[in-house]
């Protein structure tokens, strides 16, 4: 009925809606089971790598920055600690000196003091010594005497002693 | 054709049964490959997806190479549909060819005039409509007007050849390989044990080109669609 010849072949008008149809429902079958889903698979991975490219990239001059950052951290530091170091050595220094100034002065104080002590044990000595021997040579002065002077003489001696006294006083 | 085929009247159109079955096997090979390769989708691609992807990014470079910008998207399917069906059609006769008491009822789909005319029509009819979607009417039918105005004559004509020689160029290749591909079976099956022998290596290195040239045929015809449409949704100067 609806049949043509071309090229010595029939051509069969309901075979051509067949194979449309078929075709047709065959693309929207791919459609829903394969196409849409591996097309979005492949844009999201190229979405992915594109973003994985960029965050690579900011990581990478993040870290440039943060090596950077460091190594002007470890410059300064480097600096202050050869700072401190001089300052410490500087100050040890002066402390020494100081110390052995203190020391100087101290020592020379105490022999002054020493010396001092030492002076005045010795003059408080020699007036001791001299007193002992004064008294010393009355007693062995008034046992010798004693046995040889009478009353009278004694008196007289003590008199004169007080005399003597008064006048040591007067010339004091 | 020659060949004997067995047909039926439904609503008043002529069926072909040969078609009708071979055109179905073709369709369900094309989706249970997709569909077997498509199990699993995952961001990091597996073996099936690898492949899968590989012949969305071949057709989808086809479709691009004649199609700039954003048309080509919406046209990636239509390609991959059309490639696949056309490819598994081209090779299923090779192997699947099934012949009751004379009568064809399993053959390549694309061995027959009907399938790849109305391939080739399907697709020429879609990039008149996207013609007038992306030119709209008046950009469209102008189209037909240049260079000069008598050249309309020669436009139609030439819709009507592009549509001839698309659709005639995958049956004339795909027939007459499977032409050539019974003759030398009938030839080893009549002229004996010996020349069955002598025959046997001949019908492989037909069936190998036969191969080859299904898989360029496929690529030229979903390439030579997709300049038809390019040449359809662009205005020419």
């Amino acid at each position: 009925m609806f049949s043509y010849s071309v090229v010595g072949a029939e051509l069969y008008t309901g075979d051509m809606i067949f194979v449309m149809l078929s075709f047709v429902v065959l693309v929207f079958l791919i459609s829903l089971v394969a196409w849409k889903p591996i097309t979005k698979m492949m844009n999201d991975r190229a979405n992915k790598i594109s973003s994985d490219i960029d965050s690579a990239e900011q990581a990478r001059t993040q870290a440039n920055e943060l090596a950077q950052k460091r190594q002007a951290e470890l410059d300064n530091t480097r600096n202050e600690v050869s700072g401190i170091i001089n300052d410490a050595k500087e100050s040890g220094q002066q402390q020494r000196d100081q110390i052995i100034g203190k020391a100087h002065e101290e020592v020379t104080n105490m022999k002054a003091t020493a010396e001092k002590d030492i002076e005045q044990q010795r003059q408080e000595a020699l007036a001791n010594s001299r007193k002992d021997v004064a008294s010393l040579s009355i007693d062995i002065a008034s046992k010798i005497i004693s046995k040889e002077i009478n009353e009278t003489d004694q008196q007289a001696l003590v008199d004169s002693y007080i005399e003597g006294l008064g006048k040591q006083n007067e010339s004091r | 054709m020659g060949q004997p085929t067995s047909t039926f009247q439904f609503l008043g159109l002529t069926f072909n049964l040969a078609n009708i079955i071979s055109v179905l096997v073709a369709c369900l090979i094309v989706f249970l490959l997709v569909f077997g390769l498509s199990r699993h989708i995952s961001m990091r691609p597996g073996k099936g997806q690898n492949v899968l992807e590989a012949i969305v990014d071949f057709t989808n470079g086809i479709v691009k190479s004649s199609i700039p910008g954003e048309a080509s998207k919406s046209l990636g399917l239509w390609a991959f549909s059309l490639f696949l069906f056309i490819l598994i059609s081209n090779l299923l006769g090779l192997f699947l060819h099934v012949d009751i008491s004379g009568v064809t009822y399993v053959k390549s789909p694309t061995a027959d005039p009907v399938v790849t005319l109305t391939l080739s029509l399907l697709t020429l009819t879609g990039a008149q409509f996207l013609g007038i979607e992306s030119l709209g009417y008046k950009g469209h039918f102008t189209n037909y007007l240049k260079p000069f105005k008598p050249f309309i004559i020669v436009n139609i004509f030439e819709e009507f050849t592009n549509f001839l020689t698309l659709g005639l160029r995958l049956f004339g290749n795909i027939f007459s390989g499977e032409m050539l591909l019974s003759m030398i079976t009938s030839m080893a099956v009549k002229g004996g044990p010996l020349m069955w022998v002598v025959m046997f290596p001949v019908e492989m290195a037909w069936q190998a080109f036969s191969v080859f040239l299904g898989c360029i045929q496929a690529y030229v015809f979903v390439t030579l669609a997709s300049v038809y449409i390019s040449r359809k949704i662009e205005l020419e100067e």
